[in-house]
């Protein structure tokens, strides 16, 4: 059976229409296995390689990753609930109570939606202080820690911009508490708490404003640098590794110069240098 | 053990693609029971149920083709009100529900409004949009407001009825109270038509309280006015007797006098111990003061104070120049001017005297007040609001001086501070408020009242109708109350009336009282003569009544004056008083008429015609009626009594002309018993 | 190796300047990064696989979650009715709870502003590259300094009344000068591991710890009027 199944997906593997989509082929080869991360316009952020070391839970605890799961939760959950929701006063109220009664799972979606807000900013701050720890902000990962300092206040702003969209009571005051503090610059403070609420208090102006950054323009924002967050992961040799930064030696005589970072070295063919060529029988 | 779960653990998460597979599966389970959940809501469990219940009723068929499945609503756009109620309460216009035993199924009591129309939250508060049983019905962290308990239910009706309405006492009574008891001389409250609620209480002046009474009456009365007389407007301040001291010795010394109110009489009272109890009667003072009787019971009205124990408290000076002429002390009270006779006030003043306690003032014993304590009392005054019902001279009425209660019904249960144990609500914080006010905190000022339980309600009630709804409802979906007119009567007349205090019980273009009969019309209703017999020695049109109108022994040209004013100016605009003769109807027209009063119409179910026989007794008797009332009146009156007296109980019953002819005719020859009357005297 | 026009050898041992290396570059080739000998593994499937995993336990946790506990909601927005006390999100509740003690463009403007500009600029002053203890070099000298800026932290500190920050602020002061104590040769592991902490250890850890106190006490320590109730009392 097992075996059937297996050969049905390699018949999938090599019909036309499934070749005309994936570019890079089929086969389990290490060429192949790099080429399906290196063709693909997503993967292609990432790394061909990583180090095996890398994959322990307490390397990293995997808090980038679940950074990333809860911003996919996110989005997933939150175009469903933009289905239901109009961004005036006083229907955005009714429309997050109408979410909770009539809305076919609309409470669990907004459940969801909003836990994995909170999950997210524990966990974007809680992969900060690992890197820290780690100190693998250290060069040349230095301009990856300041996109990760953006990604941090994007973050936070994602959740402030949403929290108003409920219309509630615990909603208005904590913006209103939140935006009061920006009138406490110097100067220009009234200026930028009339920029940020579109008045001078928390209104329907503030309510359509704070829709427009929570749900258009910083998850596109988000979605760059975390973009660009991950290719620079690759770029920059990959995950950072204590006591193991690569060493830069002459290239070996009658072997092509390859490129700079390890990550995007590529020499198909020669699985046994690079590691395990098989992970899936090294588990066995 | 372990090595088989490690056997386990290998063959689900033994490598990553397994991991994925099973996690994957798990997530999927997870995902999958969001939608399960919302398959077993609770209404659609409460409709499963009623259409389990009625498959066994006979009239299932019908019920069947009237239920709608899936979430009901009715929609209010004009109030912001989506109401979901009807997805579990199916059966609220089912007319054949009316004994299912088990809510949500029964149908709803008939009602003047229509359910579809008016929803259900707008009467009975509560979450309408909710669809599950807690939410909709119980207070939560999004919804302040439960379900309204059944008895403050008339406050809802008040939110857009800004009127008294025969079909709620309890609101009616809640708001008169609030006005009666002073509450609104404290709180302001401002209502949906921009005026102020205004207080009923008419609390004395006290500007002028040492001609009336002593100071240790002042002392036993702030201490506890209840003690005095059981029907004491005045709360209990639970003063101390130190403040208590200090501040009657400050309304003491703060008094000044009114000239002409302290006379010594030149006549002595009557010898006839039985002359004071008769005058007493004579007089009527029981329409409005009440007294105690041997049993306990208060016989009496309400209007004026409770005469108990007043030979305790006002001074005989002074009584006795109240008596002659009450407007002297006080120019504004509702009493009348009787036109007692010096020998009258004597007998009258005597008889009140003796109308005394002698615990009441047994125990208090003042020294003379020092200024320091004067000085104490005069700022006890000030701070226990005194000034806001009584005029005190020398004290400004405070502005603001307790919490406004315009909203109070909407008042955010966040920001209340309740009793331990109590239940945490807007109506049991509000009737515990009234209840025990001083218990919320040591510091507070509110006195203590001494309302029944029933009070209570219908105060709690009336409260709760003031609130956010009520006061931004567009002015298209509320019935305004009546305005209260400032009429008042020129001239002569004018004066004469409110030197009689006509208006302390009787209603004229909308001002007065609501005690006696409204008199807008009586030029148009009732007979000169009549009138000018009726002033000079009122009798009563209804036996039944303990309270009756007063004679004020007035001269032959104060009634005359005031006979001709009423006649003249209190006509109905539709009735020419005129038109219809007074009397030479052929005895043919009579005797239809009294077939048809006493066959086709029955009149004399309510109404006594023949003293004898007839046992009617809710109507006013008819056996004078020829020669009291106007034919163009009765006329107009058996035609269509609503059309002069709004609210009247006299049914309407479509009587023909020549009906409404023959009766007239009939009812105006009963003029004989007047003799009889006379006779008797 | 012995044509000195081949190649350029040098150690550079700054690390401040540049981390430890040794550098052989020939002059006909250019430097080329060679993967250490370490294992590594191909991203697909084993990486990929890993991920999605742990991003679909992270899901099913959440979603959980989101079947058992509902997301607050109260009740409509009203600007009449100002709840008390009025609460910011959760994640600005420290910066809220230092508005308390200090003015506004203090408390809500200039703390976080060093913040975030200290937290982009920890990269560029090369801070925790020497992983070196703190007090391993010039320790009398550093000692001093730090015995100074410490007492006069607590000083602020208790001159606005901030006892919340104080605590941990003490905590970590009293672990300092526990690692002052402490060299690679002490007995207890612990203290080893004290002694070898840098300064940028100590000033991050401070801030966690200084993070996650005001961010606690101001979400559940706080009550009517910003006034400290225990959580159980509500």
């Amino acid at each position: 059976m097992a075996k059937t199944v297996d050969q049905f997906f390699d018949e999938v593997r090599e019909t036309r229409v499934w070749r005309s989509i994936f570019r890079s082929g089929t086969g389990s080869s290490t060429l192949h296995r790099a080429l399906t991360i290196q063709q693909n316009v997503f993967l292609h952020l990432l790394s061909t390689k990583v180090r095996t070391r890398m994959l322990t839970f307490s390397a990293t605890w995997y808090l980038g990753t679940l950074t990333l799961g809860t911003f996919l939760i996110l989005v997933a959950t939150g175009i469903p609930l933009m289905f239901y929701y109009h961004p005036s006063v006083p229907q955005a109220y009714a429309d997050t109570k109408d979410l909770q009664f009539v809305v076919s799972s609309g409470l669990f979606l907004r459940n969801l939606h909003r836990w994995s807000a909170h999950a997210m900013v524990f966990l974007v701050f809680a992969h900060m202080f690992k890197v820290f720890y780690r100190g693998a902000y250290r060069t040349p990962r230095e301009f990856n820690w300041v996109i990760g300092v953006v990604l941090l206040l994007v973050t936070l702003l994602l959740s402030y911009t949403g929290y108003l969209l409920p219309w509630d009571q615990l909603a208005f005051w904590a913006i209103t508490v939140g935006s009061n503090i920006a009138s406490a610059v110097p100067l220009i403070g009234n200026k930028i708490h009339f920029l940020l609420l579109g008045g001078n208090a928390v209104n329907a102006n503030a309510l359509l404003r704070f829709y427009v950054l929570h749900c258009m323009i910083l998850p596109l924002t988000a979605l760059l640098f975390v973009g660009v967050h991950f290719w620079r992961i690759r770029k920059d040799g990959g995950l950072y590794a204590h006591s193991s930064e690569p060493s830069i030696v002459p290239a070996q005589a009658g072997e092509k110069p390859t490129s700079r970072n390890s990550g995007e070295t590529l020499r198909p063919g020669s699985g046994q240098a690079w590691g395990t060529p098989n992970p899936s029988k090294e588990a066995q | 053990m372990n090595a088989k779960l490690s056997t386990l653990w290998q063959s689900l998460f033994g490598n990553s693609v397994r991991a994925f597979g099973v996690v994957s599966v798990v997530f999927l389970c997870s995902l999958a029971i969001a939608p399960a959940k919302n398959h077993f809501s609770e209404w659609r469990h409460y409709q499963h149920g009623y259409l389990k219940m009625i498959r066994n009723r006979s009239e299932a068929n019908t019920l069947q083709r009237h239920f709608q499945g899936g979430i009901q609503q009715i929609w209010l756009p004009d109030l912001g009100v989506v109401d979901r109620c009807t997805s579990c309460h199916v059966g609220l216009n089912e007319a054949s529900l009316t004994d299912v035993a088990t809510q949500p199924f029964r149908k709803h009591p008939v009602i003047p409004h229509k359910l579809d129309e008016f929803g259900c939250v707008i009467c009975h508060r509560g979450q309408g949009a909710a669809t599950t049983v807690a939410e909709a019905h119980n207070s939560t962290l999004a919804w302040e407001q439960p379900i309204l308990p059944a008895r403050y239910i008339e406050s809802s009706c008040g939110e857009c009825h800004r009127g008294a309405l025969p079909g709620t006492p309890v609101l009616n009574e809640g708001r008169r109270l609030l006005a009666r008891y002073g509450c609104v001389n404290c709180h302001t409250v401002k209502l949906a038509d921009g005026t102020t609620m205004k207080a009923t209480d008419d609390p004395p002046s006290l500007s002028h309280i040492a001609d009336k009474t002593t100071r240790e009456w002042i002392y036993a009365w702030l201490k506890d006015p209840q003690a005095y007389a059981a029907t004491a407007t005045m709360p209990n301040f639970k003063l101390s007797d130190d403040d208590a001291r200090d501040m009657s010795a400050f309304l003491i010394a703060n008094s000044t006098p009114v000239a002409g109110d302290s006379i010594a009489l030149p006549a002595k009272p009557s010898s006839d111990p039985a002359a004071g109890t008769s005058l007493y009667g004579e007089s009527f003072c029981a329409s409005c003061h009440a007294v105690q009787n041997a049993a306990g019971n208060l016989v009496g009205g309400n209007v004026g104070p409770e005469l108990t124990r007043v030979g305790n408290k006002v001074k005989p000076e002074w009584l006795s120049a109240w008596l002659r002429n009450p407007r002297t002390y006080d120019p504004g009270t509702a009493m009348p001017h009787y036109r007692f006779n010096d020998a009258q006030v004597a007998t009258l003043s005597a008889f009140l005297q003796a109308k005394t306690d002698s615990d009441l003032l047994a125990n208090v014993h003042l020294e003379a007040a020092t200024p320091e304590q004067i000085a104490h009392g005069k700022r006890l005054v000030s701070d226990y609001g005194c000034a806001s019902c009584h005029e005190i001279a020398g004290i400004k009425k405070p502005e603001n001086f307790a919490p406004e209660l315009s909203r109070i019904g909407s008042k955010p249960i966040t920001q209340l501070l309740f009793l331990p144990g109590m239940p945490h609500t807007l109506p049991d914080y509000i009737s515990g408020k009234i209840k025990q006010p001083r218990a919320f905190s040591p510091g507070l000022k509110m006195p203590q009242y001494t309302f029944t339980p029933g009070q209570v309600d219908a105060l709690t009630t009336a409260l709760l109708s003031l609130n956010d709804r009520s006061t931004t409802l567009p002015p298209s979906l509320t019935v305004p109350a009546v305005p209260e007119s400032n009429y008042q009567p020129a001239g002569k007349a004018g004066k004469l009336m409110s030197d009689l205090a006509c208006f302390s019980c009787h209603r004229i273009n909308g001002h007065g009282g609501d005690m006696a009969p409204d008199l807008t019309w009586e030029g148009s209703s009732v007979q000169r003569a009549w009138l000018v017999s009726f002033l000079k020695n009122p009798g009563t049109l209804r036996p039944a009544l303990i309270r009756r109108m007063p004679r004020f022994n007035l001269t032959d040209e104060e009634t005359s004056e005031l006979t001709d004013y009423m006649i003249t100016v209190y006509q109905n605009p539709v009735i020419d008083r005129d038109s219809i003769p007074l009397s030479g109807y052929s005895a043919g027209e009579i005797e239809l008429g009294r077939q048809l009063f006493y066959g086709k119409y029955s009149c004399q179910g309510c109404h006594i015609l023949d003293s004898k026989n007839d046992k009617g007794y809710v109507g006013p008797t008819l056996t004078q009626v020829g020669s009291r009332l106007t034919a163009a009146w009765m006329y107009q009156w058996l035609k269509n009594p609503q059309s002069l007296r709004p609210g009247t109980i006299e049914p309407n019953r479509a009587m023909s002309d020549e009906d409404a002819q023959a009766i007239t005719a009939f009812l105006m020859s009963q003029k004989g018993s007047t003799k009889k009357e006379v006779a008797k005297k | 190796m012995a044509d000195s026009k081949d190649f350029i050898a040098g150690v550079d041992s700054n690390a401040k300047k540049a981390p430890r290396r040794i550098v052989f570059i020939t002059r006909r080739t250019s430097a080329q990064v060679k993967a250490e000998t370490e294992d590594q593994i191909q991203t697909f499937p084993e990486v990929l696989f890993r991920a999605t995993v742990v991003i679909e336990v992270l899901a099913v946790l959440l979603v959980w979650i989101a079947l058992i506990f509902n997301a607050p909601l109260e009740g409509l927005a009203d600007p009449s009715h100002t709840p008390n006390p009025a609460k910011a999100p959760w994640y600005f509740l420290g910066l809220q709870e230092m508005l308390h003690y200090f003015p506004p463009v203090v408390a809500g403007v200039l703390v976080p502003g060093l913040v975030v500009m200290a937290l982009i600029v920890i990269p560029y002053f090369k801070v925790n590259i020497e992983a070196e203890g703190l007090f391993s070099k010039d320790r009398e000298g550093r000692l001093r300094i730090f015995y100074i800026v410490a007492v006069l932290l607590s000083i602020f500190l208790v001159w606005f009344h901030v006892i919340v920050a104080l605590v941990p602020t003490l905590i970590i002061v009293a672990l300092m000068i526990l690692a002052a104590q402490s060299s690679a040769q002490s007995p207890s592991g612990f203290r080893r591991y004290l002694a070898a902490r840098p300064l940028s250890y100590w000033v991050m850890t401070w801030f966690l710890f200084e993070l996650v106190v005001l961010t606690a006490v101001g979400t559940f320590f706080r009550g009517p009027g910003w006034s400290w109730i225990w959580p159980w009392q509500s």
